[in-house]
Formats: C-alpha cells, structure tokens, sequence
C-alpha cells in the first residue's frame, strides 16, 4: 500500500490526498510499541462516517449498474449464443485493465470525482456478474426446458419463470463476488478524489497504523454485512434448495 | 364439418388425432425423418408408437404439439389442423410427458402440476383444488404436494409428471418413453397404474416407447414404426403378434416374443438329451462304447449313483483307468430341476459356465440333460413362435 511509486503518482494527481490531519497531535505517536492507539480512536471515530457513507453509496451504485448491464449483457447472449465468447473476452480485457490505469485513462474524459469511479468499478463487476450469469442459465436442466415448452410456456416465460429462478444461486454468487471486490477497490477511488473510506488509509501517517486499521476494520464488516445479506436473500428467494430428500 | 367436430370429441375432454401424410424434412439431411405419415388415432384410445432408434417415432409425435415443424402435409386434433394454432395455445390442450420428467427443481409439487393452470390464468383456489385432486388420482399423499421434485423418488416424479400433463383437462396426452428411465419393477408397477388411469379418464394417447413389451402392454393400438417414420404394421397387439405383417415386424416382435415365453416355460417341457450313464466301478470300456455310439447326444458320460442321482462329469483322464473312479475330475456344475422356470435355467447355465446341466427330478434322480443349444434350438423352431397367448396376458381391452 505504501509503495512509492503509488505515493509519487497519487501525489501529484490527487489534490487534497496528502492533507494535513485536522487532529494535528498523535497521542501514542511517542510510545511506537503502541499497533493500535485506543485514546485516538475513541476521540476520532467520528472522522470516518461521512467516508463511510461515501464508500457505501460508491460500491452500491456501482454494483448495481455493473448488474445492470451484465445482467442485460447476459440475457441478450442466451438468445445469440455466438456472442458469448465475444462478451466474456470482452468483459475479461476490461477486468484485466489495472485499476490505477483505468482512472488516470478515463480522467481526461470524466475528470476527477465520482462518476470516474463508479464507471471504472462497474467496470469491473462485468465479468464476473456476466460469467456467473450464463453460468446459472446453462446450468438450468434440458428436461425442465423441454417440459416447459411442450406444455405452452412462450419463449418469455421459459426464461423468467423456468430459467432466471433457477439461476438465481449463480448470479446471486457472482454478486457477492462482485460486490466484496469492489468494496476493496473502491478505497482506492479516494486517488481520484472520489472520497471513500481510502481517504483515512492513504491519507495517514504511515507510522501510524490506527487511522488504517479502523478503515480496514470498517471495510471487512462491510464485506462482511454484504455477505449476510446475499446468502440471507439467496436463502429467501431458493427454498427449494434446501428441501433434502427424505 | 360440425358434426365432425362433436363425433370426434365425443368422449368427455378426447379428441382423435389424425396424420395425413405429414413429413418432417431437417435441412440438410436426405431422407425425411418422417415420410408421409398416415394415421388415425380414435378418440380415447392409447396409441403406442414403437420402433428402433432412429425411426422417426419422437419427431412424430412431436409433431402434434408442434415441438417439431411439420414440413408438409398435416396433423388434426379433431378436425381442426394444429398448423392452424398458434403453437404455445395449442400445447396448452396437450399432456406432455418425457423421458426425463422435467420436472420444476424450483417449484412445489402442487405448483408443478398448477403450471399450465397457471398459464391459463386458473384462480389460485382452483388450481391448488385441481392439484389435490390429481395427487389422489395418481396415488400419491396429498401432504407432498407441499415437497420440491428432489425430495421425491424416480417414480413418485413421473407420477407427478403424468399429473401435471393431465391438470388442464387435455384433449390429447403425449408421453415420450415415459418410464424409460425407471427400474423394471417401478416400471412395470407405473404401467399398470397408468392403464388404471387411463381407463378412468379415458384420453387419446399417443405413447413412444422402444421396448416391444410396454407397446403390447399398454397399446389399444400399436403402430410399428421403421426409418422414415413408415408404419409397417398398425394394428391390435393381439393382431401383432399372431399375424406380423412383414419380416420388419416379425423381426422386432418375435425374437422378444420366444423370449419372453422363457418366462413362462418350465425345463420339464422342452426334449431333454440323453447323456451316457456311467457308474462308480463300472469298467470304463463300456462307457467309452456308450460314447462311441453313433447318436450320443451328449459327449461327455455322467457318473451317476445307484440312485441314478448326478455325481460329476467324467473326462478324458477318468476314462483311461481301467474303472470308473469315484471322484470324477470335472466338477457337477449346476443341477437343474424339471419345475425351473426356463429363463433362470438359461441363466444359470451361462453363469456356471457349463454346457450342459443335469435336469433331476423331484428325488434328485437324473430325468436328461439340458444345454444352452436345446434352447437356441427351440427359440428358433416354428414352435416357439406359434403358440403365442398374447390377448389372455393382456389387462384391458
């Protein structure tokens, strides 16, 4: 997190990144034995929660417009089977792309601030909302297909009421792939000024690992919150799943 | 034709269905995958389709739920031409059965077999009703309508499968191999619960099967079908089977027929060979003059005791003392009795290994010799093939 090259470059793209800390003095500063200095923390807890909310709003919108148009991406290939490779290739070259590269790419064209980062992190959510997509709609059994159609089911409802509910465990997997990720990446949209809990990461005296644990601490609850969610509306929308044979 | 149309429906919620020379051409192929098929269903009656794989007998049935594209001629339910409908309507007022069930992993028993309720907009009270209802037709508990399709047996799923094709009411069932895929003895038990539904609700079915015995079971009718779709035979199983219409079908029938009376014969009614006798202390130069008898049916003399009971087999090295040893060198091999059933007689003397089996009485007493060629030689005599009881064996119609 600390490598030079990633401090030179943010330093001058990033215009309030190395900005003073308000709350000037480090109590444990003076005792370097101290990992993690509870005085600070208790009196600065409050500094993280309008970076919080920005992560979150971050990561939400992001994700939801990648499963937008993933989800779209996907249902069109199902139809036209022959632009599955494309896609997936296509998708894939976008996630291959470094995320450094990819905001300091799309600066020029969208500037700094949020709309920069909720495109490149969408961006990145593609593939794998894509991939687990078509991986839930191939994995639908042939017979149940079939049946469906040979008891006058349109094309339509093959698809909404046969196919998509059985997909409903892969794609809800590669959401919760797709959003712990980004809930990752996005500490660093704080290089393009877009806020975020990178803010107290990169922003901190390296010396002192307080302000980052705290915003490290924060993010791996927020993964973690994500998590429940997800497996909660899997279980809610796949009961089916676990009735065990009797 | 209004008069047409009511004398086709006649019986409750059946239609006939007729092909008039319909043909399924795929591009790209050469032969048609089905030539012009002519053939009447009545109303209310099972129409089994059979044939070997490949003869086109799926894609006709297909044809009438138009889950394949007729490419010319036509297919009528009742008189009206299903060319004429738009296909997912159409499929709405046909029963479906496959092979694999197809079943909704995703959707409650009760919900499986609302599904085509449900597209025609039933209200849910009706549909749970209608639900129920098949559950107690086809024999299963009510309380597993609330159960997913992995919480059910092989068998318990196809039962459902038929359910859910009947719970519109349909004019016509279509089942493709609809028990294929269930072990012989759930098999056999679904066909007859299937012929007891059926006499119940009286349908058109149009039934594709590959195996000769379930077409003769349930068939009111069968038609034999070769490559091409050509019917080679359309008639009654009893018809069928005492007066095959070409090599075609007396090739797909007989072979299973003679088999099948395996089942039914016992070792004591087939001519049993002789072997030569030989007994414990006996010179062997006599034994090996019985041998050397020019009508010897059996090549080998079997050492039997004072009670013409089996001991053994003697071979060549037994024979060149100057006696009959008391232990022969070959071992007895399987004893068989004149009351087994001929089909586990077979078996037992293609699992043992042997050629020939001793056939005993009820004292245990030698009464012939019984050899896989004795069978093969009456699976192939006329015998075998004209003393049929087909309509007896049969439970309806």
């Amino acid at each position: 997190m600390g490598s030079p090259l990633l401090l030179a470059a943010a330093g001058e793209v990033g215009g309030d990144f190395f900005r003073e800390r308000s709350s000037g003095t480090l109590p444990c500063q003076a005792n370097e034995a101290h990992l993690f200095c509870w005085d600070w923390a208790r009196e600065n807890l409050d500094r993280y929660g309008t970076p919080t909310v920005q992560h979150l709003e971050i990561v939400l919108i992001s994700v939801l417009v990648g499963f937008a148009i993933a989800f779209a991406l996907a249902l069109i290939a199902h139809r036209t089977r022959w632009l599955q490779p494309p896609l997936l290739t296509a998708t894939g070259v976008l996630y291959t792309i470094p995320s450094i590269a990819f905001f300091f790419l799309l600066l020029p064209v969208t500037g700094f601030g949020r709309d920069t980062a909720i495109i490149v992190l969408s961006a990145y959510t593609l593939q794998i909302i894509y991939r687990n997509t078509m991986l839930g709609l191939n994995n639908v059994p042939d017979s149940a297909k079939d049946a469906a159609r040979g008891m006058g089911f349109t094309e339509r409802q093959v698809l909404w009421k046969v196919e998509l509910p059985l997909a409903v465990p892969e794609i809800i997997a590669g959401l919760r792939v797709a959003t712990a990720s980004t809930i990752a990446i996005a500490t660093l949209v704080v290089l393009i000024s877009a806020g975020g809990l990178g803010t107290e990461m990169y922003g901190s005296n390296f010396n002192f690992p307080t302000a980052i644990i705290i915003a490290a601490a924060i993010i791996g609850l927020m993964v973690l919150a994500f998590d429940l969610l997800f497996l909660t509306a899997q279980r809610l929308m796949t009961p089916w799943r676990k009735a065990r044979p009797t | 034709m209004p008069s047409g149309e009511t004398d086709a429906q006649s019986r409750s919620g059946a239609s006939s269905v007729r092909y008039e020379e319909a043909t399924k051409q795929y591009p790209g192929t050469a032969e048609p995958a089905v030539d012009r098929l002519t053939l009447e269903v009545p109303a209310g009656e099972i129409c089994v389709l059979v044939g070997p794989s490949g003869c086109g007998k799926t894609t006709a049935m297909r044809m009438v739920n138009r889950t394949v594209e007729i490419s010319s001629g036509d297919v009528l339910i009742g008189e009206r031409s299903v060319r004429d409908r738009e296909p997912a309507q159409l499929r709405r007022e046909i029963g479906y059965v496959i092979q694999q069930v197809g079943l909704f992993p995703h959707r409650t028993i009760t919900e499986n077999i609302g599904a085509v309720p449900q597209l025609l907009g039933w209200k849910k009270d009706r549909i749970r009703e209608r639900s129920a209802e098949l559950l107690e037709l086809i024999g299963l508990d009510p309380e597993l309508g609330d159960r997913y399709p992995a919480q059910l047996s092989g068998g318990q799923q196809q039962r459902v499968g038929v359910a859910r094709a009947l719970a519109a009411d349909p004019l016509v069932m279509l089942m493709d191999e609809p028990f294929g895929a269930i072990d012989p003895i759930n098999r056999e038990r679904l066909q007859n619960e299937f012929l007891r539904l059926q006499a119940e609700i009286r349908k058109t079915v149009l039934f594709v099967t590959h195996d000769i015995d379930e077409a003769i079971k349930l068939g009111d009718r069968v038609a034999v079908l070769r490559e091409g779709g050509r019917v080679e035979q359309y008639a009654t199983p009893a018809e069928l089977l005492m007066a095959p219409a070409t090599e075609f079908v007396e090739d797909f029938v007989g072979a299973d027929r003679a088999l099948k009376r395996l089942a039914l014969m016992r070792v004591g009614d087939i001519n049993l060979w002789e072997a030569p006798l030989a007994h414990v202390g006996q010179a062997t130069a006599e034994v090996r003059a019985k041998l050397a008898a020019p009508d010897v049916e059996v090549p080998y003399p079997l050492l039997v005791d004072g009670e013409r009971r089996p001991l053994g087999w003697l071979s060549e090295r037994d024979l060149s003392a100057d006696v009959v040893p008391s232990r022969p060198d070959s071992p007895l091999g399987p004893v068989l009795e004149r009351d087994d059933v001929m089909r586990d007689a077979l078996a037992d003397l293609l699992q043992g290994q042997s050629q020939y089996a001793p056939v005993v009485d009820r004292e245990g007493r030698i009464a012939g010799v019984l050899s896989v060629e004795i069978i093969s030689e009456f699976l192939a005599s006329p015998e075998a093939k004209s003393e049929e009881q087909p309509a007896a064996e049969r439970p309806h119609g």
